[in-house]
């Protein structure tokens, strides 16, 4: 996935935490989750359903004819601390799909997502002695991360009709994190700034199962996971971690009683405990849950296209702690889908208002816009 | 927001690394400065110009004629560019000028300083403050011009300013690109344009760059007081430059980053000449390999590193600095054996100023007073997993 890091953070204060500047990017960052614009616009509860969502291989049977799909999410994020505040902006594309049916009833779909995106730039003055007791100057350290850890994954989904759909997944977690850190001193002719580069590479497998089961058209349930396997992270030819992937763990149900409509919940853990052995610094990750609820609908005729209506809310334990406590996200969310060249593509939208803490002063929100759009060749 | 320090603290630590200073005299050679001083400081300094035309035309050609022999010279002056801002001493300034040609050796400046008398005195001029601008005529005697070009000599011309009152003014040489100029016209017809002859020397033939060079030089009669060789001295006339070889630990210019090094001397009060005026002080960095172990000569093979320029007043005393962190990133590249860890320095004004500036050296009884480096450094930060 290509990272575009738009904002600086300026630190006003410091605290003991992770290397990152805001409760989201803590450890290796942040859990985009694999989901579609769709699925995230109903707080997670559809992604269970949803083929272009990567938590379940089983929603891939039946999609009918070939589909890419591609997503951008911007997040624009503020972050309060007592009386201070900053703002950064972070763009993302964490998904691309892309599906392609093989005969009635098999369906190929390969698709890449962000795992863990860490895509940060922080800026920190401090005040420093240097020289002699009286000389101090502002320095200011930036430190800059740009890359993520993806997750690509290989599905193979099977289906006799629409009452029972099963799926697996093989899955190659992969990527870096390109690392620049500087110490900039203000006048060149006394001092001389400094700066640092690296590079961690991390490579990982999993595998996933799930089904997908509607013993009528009103409801439906799913059931999914991922094993995970071992995650290592290397600084040039030299191994520097090693963990393993999180397990995960997921279970839906939907109603679709309300012809056109669908209200549905999910409920998924993720073990990131696991990941905890390859910090270096004593990151604490927690085991969390990830709950979520949403409904679809449609709604009004804009230039004859039926337009649906989404609505959700989800809430969920991020990976990393900052200073060892928990940091929460509770997120409502909203969006919209439209069918595109007489259903041959389709644009979905969503919006979502995060809010995340750790119970102390420190809080953060974030607006995750959206975009993806789906296209049959 | 949230960020807490990355990279360490920075680490300050004084060391006695000087294993080496030294007083050594620049020898950049006769000539080679960029402006002319001329000056009288009573008992101080005297120094005095030279400036060479030793071709000089026998022709010239008339407005609306033909080339015709030079029978006569009229207002005969040397143009000489001034730097005002610099200007010593309050006026009158009596300029002499004199015939300094001689067949002694080219560098032999005793012989041209015996021609500073009566008989080959040429003019005397007296100019004012106010007639001291940037460019400045000097007028000579038409009749010593005309005899030398009609008996085809050299015009060698030695300037001094003469007078009790303390003078001192610098005029641009030949290396800055603008030389004094002689003009003079051959005929009284003022629709004929003067005559101007640039200065030449042809000796010594067999080296035409210090031919070059000696196209205009200052030669010192009288230098200020030389330093105690107790002490270090950079500066004055003729000029001295401060040479300082270091041993540093490698696990600092290693291991660490260096962000800032400060060379600390105890500067010590010099009043004898100028003592509130402002010396800028540079320190460059020698390039010269282990093979020069003369430290006079590794001296002169140097570069300039871009830094902060030490600016003092040769009567203060104290301690002050010269930042030399631009060198570490150098000395980081290289090992101490290709590169030893040197530096020298000098004056901005070098060879053009009697300014001196005096420090303590490590010979010091008192070790507080001995030159030291102060160097601040950070350690890498591993950039590893969060």
């Amino acid at each position: 996935m290509r990272k575009l890091l738009v904002a600086i953070s300026v630190a006003l204060i410091s605290s003991r935490g992770g290397a990152q500047g805001a409760l989201s990017l803590q450890g290796l960052g942040y859990p985009s989750g694999g989901f579609s614009a769709r699925a995230e616009a109903t707080g997670g509860g559809l992604a269970d359903f949803d083929a272009l969502s990567l938590v379940n291989p089983a929603t891939l049977a039946g999609v009918g004819s070939p589909a890419l799909f591609f997503q951008y999410s911007p997040e624009f994020r503020r972050v309060t601390a007592g009386s201070s505040s900053a703002k950064t902006t972070t763009a993302r594309f964490p998904l691309v799909v892309g599906v392609l049916p093989m005969g009635q009833q098999w369906t190929l779909g390969l698709s890449s997502s962000s795992f863990l995106d860490r895509s940060s730039e922080t800026s920190l003055i401090r005040r420093q002695v240097v020289g002699g007791s009286t000389d101090t100057v502002n320095v200011t350290e930036r430190s800059r991360v740009l890359g993520a850890i993806n997750d690509v994954r290989l599905a193979l989904a099977w289906a006799r009709s629409p009452v029972f759909k099963i799926g697996v997944g093989a899955h190659v977690f992969a990527g870096s994190n390109r690392i620049a850190f500087a110490q900039l001193f203000p006048d060149s002719a006394r001092y001389i700034s400094t700066s640092q580069s690296g590079r961690l590479s991390f490579a990982g497998f999993a595998g996933s199962l799930g089904i997908e089961y509607h013993p009528s058209r009103a409801i439906g349930f799913a059931l999914a996971g991922r094993k995970g396997g071992n995650l290592t992270a290397q600084s040039g030819d030299t191994t520097v971690g090693s963990a393993r992937l999180p397990d995960h763990y997921s279970a839906s149900v939907i109603f679709e009683g309300i012809p056109g409509a669908s209200i549905s919940a999910r409920v998924a853990h993720d073990a990131w405990s696991s990941l905890e052995s390859l910090s270096s610094s004593n990151t604490r990750a927690f085991d969390g849950w990830d709950t979520g609820v949403g409904a679809e609908a449609p709604g009004p005729r804009i230039m004859q296209r039926l337009i649906t209506l989404r609505a959700g809310a989800r809430f969920r334990t991020l990976p990393f702690g900052f200073n060892g406590e928990k940091v929460s996200e509770t997120s409502f969310t909203a969006g919209l889908g439209a069918p595109l060249a007489r259903d041959r593509a389709s644009f979905d939208f969503s919006i979502q208002r995060a809010n995340r803490s750790t119970g102390g002063d420190v809080k953060e929100r974030g607006i995750i816009l959206s975009f993806g759009l789906r296209v049959s060749p | 927001m949230l960020c807490p320090p990355i990279g360490g603290d920075v680490q300050n630590i004084t060391l006695d690394a000087v294993v080496i200073d030294t007083t050594i005299q620049s020898v950049a050679g006769l000539g080679s400065e960029p402006t002319l001083l001329l000056a009288s400081r009573g008992d101080t300094l005297d120094t005095r110009v030279i400036i060479r035309f030793d071709s000089l035309p026998s022709t010239f050609i008339p407005t609306g004629d033909t080339s015709q022999a030079i029978t006569s010279v009229d207002s005969a002056y040397i143009q000489l560019r001034v730097d005002t801002l610099t200007v010593n001493g309050t006026g009158p300034f009596t300029i002499e000028a004199y015939d300094v040609d001689t067949t002694a050796t080219d560098t032999a400046t005793a012989a041209v300083i015996a021609l500073f008398r009566p008989d080959r005195l040429i003019s005397s001029q007296v100019l004012a403050r106010s007639d001291l601008k940037d460019t400045t005529r000097y007028f000579i005697s038409n009749q010593a011009v005309l005899a030398k070009l009609q008996s085809g000599a050299r015009l060698r011309v030695g300037l001094r300013v003469a007078g009790p009152a303390s003078s001192q003014i610098r005029i641009s040489s030949a290396e800055r690109g603008a030389p004094p100029v002689l003009f003079f016209r051959a005929t009284p017809d003022t629709a004929t344009k003067p005559l101007s002859v640039q200065p030449l020397s042809k000796t010594p033939a067999d080296d035409p760059i210090v031919a070059r060079q000696l196209t205009d030089y200052t030669i010192i009669v009288k230098g200020p007081p030389r330093a105690p060789l107790s002490l270090l001295s950079v500066g004055g006339l003729p000029s001295r430059r401060v040479y300082f070889r270091f041993d540093i630990p490698l696990n600092i210019t290693d291991s660490t980053t260096v962000v800032r090094a400060t060379l600390l001397l105890n500067q010590l009060s010099n009043p004898a000449i100028d003592p509130t005026d402002t010396v800028a002080i540079v320190p460059e960095l020698v390039l010269a390999g282990r093979a020069v172990t003369d430290p006079a000569k590794a001296s002169e093979i140097t570069a300039a590193i871009t830094g902060d320029t030490l600016r003092v007043r040769p009567g203060d005393s104290g301690l002050t600095g010269v930042e030399l962190a631009r060198a570490f990133s150098i000395w980081r590249q290289q090992k101490p054996d290709t590169l030893p860890r040197a530096i020298v320095l000098r004056t901005l004004d070098e060879g053009n100023s009697p300014l001196e500036v005096w420090f303590s050296t490590i010979s010091d009884v008192n070790p507080a007073v001995r030159p030291r480096l102060r160097i601040s450094y950070t350690s890498r930060v591993p950039l590893r997993v969060p």
